[in-house]
């Protein structure tokens, strides 16, 4: 789910995109040029992953993926997340324009800690990597709807209700990716996994 | 705990109440389907492959002959002051100036209802949780229906919700004539004289353009898929085939990028795109800048002074 215009406060916005900048500015001196067009696939994936709906019960949700983004992209991740949220805003007008920073900041720093945690933790062998992977992408979901709520909250104990809501209601989608990520990662880990490596550049030469 | 002004309703009362918001809201979108199936009937299957967020960028409206630098900053920086507003008398003005920035432009109002209908998920929950989840204050006024007096409905939660709402859709509405009225590829170059790192000016293009290829690509597994007797259910299995799905589009999105940009490097890219965008500022451009920023403070200013 995504923070649309209008919701945070004047202040909370300016920050966000603050620190959204920073980040950024951050990701983008950490992405070799050899890499960005293999950033913008991953951007693009992530765009059109969240288009893909996962029938739950009675309705569906719509995955979100920080946890894969990371893994895949490592110190990319928040660039690409940024850029994907801004396509999904111009495009679709998920989210929003003034909201972009906060939504980054949702999204994207769970993607840099996952992709650090699963590079960290992953191992050698499949299995490992299957559950590393799945925690790390149930993990990064979880702490994206703790974000949300917490940037709803922000708004004032008015908005304690609609910040306990989403929180809720991000539950089942939490354990819906972690499962999904362990797949994708057990996937990738059997047909491509150069992949799972984060520094491609380096790959190339090698 | 309760100590607002309570205005005792019956129930017959929230129920008629109800039937017709039911009834509004089906009659709403009976109109808007026959609108859309207008449209779609027109034009056949649309071709998603296509790239459609600058289909009007030929125009003659105010809008087209605005310089995109200009349009970025003054639109940007009046969304902005919109955001910053609180009344919803305030998100009300704010919403007809940017349907009126819509007529203005020449753009399609259907494409901006598009955008307003995709929202409305996100915006109907604050409209239905607010009232009754905000914090009660001493001079609110609470509508309480007998039967249901543990969930008095707070009219100031309404207020909030409904500024929240109309903020949001005056910024939805001015996406339209910020962005189509401009190729997508002379808005970025705008964005780079305006210091955007000209990697990240590379990095939209690109995966703007990788996104509706991958649209198709996905959408072309979805259907082999269908073929070999695939039912998404709410299951295990469904999961691991979409994990495999995933998996398979990451892997093949990465294939064909490999030898794409293997191709763009032998026809001698390094790392822009040439942009032969020649750009002219006009007394026209500052003004109609000026005019944008000015509608912002003064809404602003409207907003703060109404509410003391």
């Amino acid at each position: 789910m995504h923070i649309s215009d209008g919701v945070l406060p004047i202040g909370v916005v300016i920050g966000s995109g603050i620190a959204s900048l920073a980040l950024a500015a951050w990701s983008v001196r950490r992405t070799d040029s050899e890499d960005l067009p293999k950033v913008a696939v991953v951007t693009a994936s992530f765009f059109v992953t969240s288009l893909i709906h996962v029938p739950l019960g009675p309705t569906s949700v719509h995955l979100l993926i920080p946890g894969l983004v990371g893994i895949l992209l490592g110190p990319s991740s928040f660039l690409a997340i940024l850029l994907g949220l801004l396509l999904q805003s111009l495009l679709f007008q998920f989210g929003g324009l003034t909201a972009l920073g906060a939504n980054a900041l949702m999204m994207g720093v769970p993607a840099l800690l996952c992709g650090l945690l699963f590079n960290k933790l992953r191992g050698s062998t499949q299995k490992q990597h299957v559950i590393v992977g799945g925690l790390v992408g149930g993990g990064g979901t979880l702490l994206s709807a703790a974000l949300l709520a917490l940037l709803l909250f922000s708004g004032g104990e008015d908005f304690l209700g609609v910040a306990k809501l989403a929180l809720v209601a991000h539950l089942p989608v939490f354990l819906i990716e972690g499962l999904i990520s362990a797949f994708t990662i057990s996937f990738l880990y059997r047909v491509k996994p150069e992949l799972l490596n984060q520094r491609f550049s380096a790959l190339q030469q090698g | 705990m309760v100590e607002g002004q309570i205005i005792q309703l019956p129930l017959v009362l929230l129920l008629a109440a109800l039937l017709l918001l039911a009834l509004l809201s089906l009659l709403a979108v009976k109109v808007l389907k026959s609108a859309f199936v207008g449209k779609q009937t027109a034009q056949k299957e649309p071709d998603w492959s296509v790239p459609v967020v600058d289909a009007d960028a030929e125009g003659t409206s105010l809008f087209h002959r605005w310089d995109v630098r200009f349009k970025l900053v003054a639109l940007l920086g009046f969304a902005f002051l919109v955001v910053a507003t609180r009344s919803p008398e305030a998100a009300m003005i704010a919403l007809l100036l940017s349907f009126s920035t819509v007529l203005v432009a020449q753009q399609p109002v259907y494409r901006s209802l598009k955008r307003l209908l995709a929202m409305s998920g996100f915006l109907g929950m604050f409209l239905l949780v607010m009232p009754l989840t905000v914090v009660t204050h001493p001079e609110d006024i609470l509508l309480v229906f007998s039967g249901l007096e543990f969930l008095p409905f707070n009219l100031r939660g309404l207020q909030l919700a409904l500024a929240i709402v109309g903020k949001a859709c005056a910024v939805a509405l001015l996406m339209e004539p910020l962005l189509a009225t401009a190729s997508l590829a002379r808005t970025v170059e705008g964005l780079t004289r305006l210091g955007v790192p000209e990697k990240v000016a590379q990095m939209i293009l690109l995966a703007h353009r990788y996104i509706f290829v991958f649209l198709e690509e996905a959408r072309r597994m979805k259907t082999g898929m269908q073929v070999r007797g695939f039912k998404p259910r709410t299951s295990t299995e469904t999961l691991q085939v979409m994990g495999n799905f995933l998996g398979m589009l990451f892997v093949r999105s990465f294939e064909r990028t490999h030898r794409v940009y293997a191709a763009m490097q032998s026809r001698g890219y390094r790392g822009r795109f040439p942009a032969p965008f020649y750009f002219k500022v006009t007394a026209g451009d500052w003004l109609h800048a000026g005019v944008w920023l000015l509608l912002g403070i003064g809404l602003l200013v409207f907003d703060r002074l109404g509410a003391a």
